[in-house]
């Protein structure tokens, strides 16, 4: 079970090195845009729907990472408050309920990239960008931000009541 | 079901869901999932994914990570040490030189970085120790530079602002605008009651004025003028129509970064990435909550709330000053448990229609509801900046800090006041620099 939670937190991970790696990239072709447009008087065309999709493939990849590193902001004021059992498994159902309503985005994001790659949707601009790339990160980084879900919670079902730290400062 | 009815149903779920610990993003998630089983069927789910997609695929919110990015690119350097040297080096005739100097060089960061508690950090490092030796009163040490840097939210750029111009469809150009002058103002206020407070408290000797030469003076110069180059560049940028707010932001990014690699050589590869891995870990917060905010919206309006409320506040017959004063209640209760964003993002698709329809000015609003979430910042029970400042200087008790911060407080509620009697100190910079809003 263990080694199961390290390999999920491990893909976490790799995946969230890509996210951060997809920033630089959108702010490098940002500038590149701005380079184009003000200095060589050039007309940009596929830029700005590229960068679009950069940060949202960041955003939905970066889930996982993100709560490998506890950085979802949550209001942990009940928590703080109720004895350890009583927080343990208000966390533990917390955590579940996280993992169902993501299933959910996995299930019904996948059915949508894999509609647009069956029917070859492509975006309504000149660049005609084929939207299953696009489209393939909600499955990926909501699916994967499910597993990470899973693993912390039965990394925190293992742990005892009383060992459970909960962090102050949920803004 | 009354819309109505259900509405309030949604809001005590929704207070209930997210008081349990679940990710404020995935919180919203599941009351929508929820509402929108119940009322919609279970088919109605298949639009969840697609709605979070179409609420990221916008331009403006690109400004976000590159905004986080140019500020944590200078947080992580010695910039924020530097400018309060600076100027504590410059400002040495003035009595309470140190204090003005350390809410000066947050106003200044502030206007590099968007985020309060990067500038609280940045800043209080070295200020706050250096305050403590020259005996100014913990207190004032420690609630300065909480209150300085809530700052980051109201002096351009900032996500909160873009975040409000994104939800509620106006321009964030304008918005960064309006918040200058509000801030300037709301530094002069920490600033009084800074040195009173010192002064009040005996340690007037804290407040005499420190010798420096003019090559000291000089010295530290080199270290601060281009990251003050490059807030007039990104300003410049942004108001000279060369470019939008997203694709200043980019600029802004880029030329921080350079800076940091080039004259604070940070070319530690581990440097790098942890700079790198803070600001993605900050932007897929704040971009999955308006990812999940939009959804939440959806199913609201899906099911008929946000029509309903709307058409009731119309019904209603109060004075628009007691209604104002309702939703600034409303704000800094939200405030004081949830981050600003998640704030905005849930109360203005209810409250625009509110606002506007009472004739209050959106841009005006949006400076008075920023200075809502910066009391929420510096107060109990989850002030970010509270815990920041605990983090820097842990041998201050967390007790001390809040009583230090609490007075800022007040500063805050006067400058609401203030904004309130003078509308045009928000309004008067985007106008004359924009011309007149179209509303």
């Amino acid at each position: 079970m263990n080694q199961v939670i390290l390999l999920v937190t491990a893909v976490s991970r790799a995946v969230g090195v890509i996210a951060a790696l997809m920033i630089v990239l959108a702010v490098a072709i940002t500038c590149q845009m701005i380079f184009l447009r003000y200095f060589l008087n050039e007309s940009t065309v596929w830029q700005t729907e590229v960068v679009i999709y950069l940060m949202i493939g960041a955003t939905l990849l970066g889930l996982p990472y993100v709560q490998t590193l506890k950085g979802h902001v949550n209001v942990d004021l009940l928590p703080i408050m109720l004895p350890p059992k009583a927080r343990k498994m208000l966390l533990v159902t917390a955590l579940a309920a996280g993992a169902v309503v993501l299933s959910i985005m996995t299930y019904y994001g996948g059915e949508i990239a894999h509609l647009a790659f069956t029917r070859n949707w492509t975006s309504d601009t000149v660049t005609a960008v084929p939207l299953w790339i696009p489209y393939i990160s909600m499955p990926l980084g909501f699916g994967l931000f499910t597993l990470q879900l899973i693993a912390d919670m039965l990394e925190l079902i293992a742990t005892p009541a009383d060992k459970i730290i909960v962090e102050v400062g949920g803004h | 079901m009354d819309p109505l009815i259900l509405g309030l149903i949604v809001a005590v779920a929704t207070i209930v869901i997210l008081f349990s610990g679940v990710a404020v993003a995935s919180g919203l998630l599941i009351v929508s999932a929820i509402f929108l089983i119940i009322f919609d069927g279970v088919r109605s789910l298949e639009l969840m994914p697609e709605v979070l997609f179409g609420k990221l695929d916008n331009f403006a919110l690109l400004s976000i990570p590159m905004f986080i990015l140019m500020g944590a690119s200078i947080a992580s350097t010695r910039a924020g040490a530097d400018l309060y040297e600076a100027l504590h080096r410059w400002l040495t005739k003035v009595p309470g030189g140190l204090v003005i100097s350390n809410l000066g060089a947050c106003g200044l960061f502030a206007a590099m970085s968007g985020s309060s508690p990067a500038t609280c950090a940045a800043i209080g490092k070295m200020g706050i120790p250096e305050m403590r030796k020259r005996n100014y009163p913990d207190e004032v040490a420690t609630g300065s530079i909480a209150a300085g840097g809530t700052l980051g939210i109201l002096i351009p750029p900032s996500v909160t602002m873009i975040v409000y111009g994104v939800a509620t469809e106006t321009s964030i150009g304008r918005l960064f605008l309006a918040g200058v002058i509000p801030g300037l103002l709301l530094v002069g206020l920490f600033m009084a009651w800074s040195i009173y407070s010192t002064w009040k408290s005996g340690s007037g000797d804290a407040l005499q004025a420190q010798v420096y030469t003019w090559r000291e003076k000089f010295e530290v110069l080199p270290r601060v003028v281009p990251f003050l180059l490059v807030i007039v560049g990104v300003l410049y940028a942004l108001y000279g129509g060369v470019a939008t707010p997203s694709e200043t932001a980019a600029v802004g990014a880029l030329l921080c970064l350079l800076l940091a690699v080039v004259i604070y050589r940070m070319t530690n590869l581990g440097q790098l990435w942890t700079m790198l891995r803070d600001s993605t870990k900050e932007s897929v917060m704040i971009l999955f909550i308006i990812g999940a905010a939009g959804v939440f919206s959806y199913m609201l309006s899906s099911l008929f709330i946000t029509q309903a409320i709307a058409e009731w506040i119309g019904t209603l017959d109060v004075n628009r000053w007691v209604l104002m004063l309702y939703v600034n209640i409303f704000l800094l209760v939200a405030g004081f448990f949830l981050p600003p964003v998640a704030v905005i993002l849930m109360a203005a698709p209810v409250l625009m229609p509110i606002i506007l329809g009472a004739g209050f000015d959106p841009y005006w609003f949006a400076v008075v509801l920023t200075i809502n979430m910066e009391i929420g910042l510096i107060s109990p029970p989850v002030g970010l900046n509270l815990y920041v400042i605990n983090g820097i200087a842990p041998e201050i008790p967390l007790k001390t800090i809040l009583k230090g911060s609490l007075p800022y407080v007040g500063c805050m509620v006067v400058a609401i006041l203030i904004l309130c009697i003078f509308p045009g100190l928000a309004t008067w910079l985007p106008d004359t620099l924009m011309g007149t809003a179209v509303k």
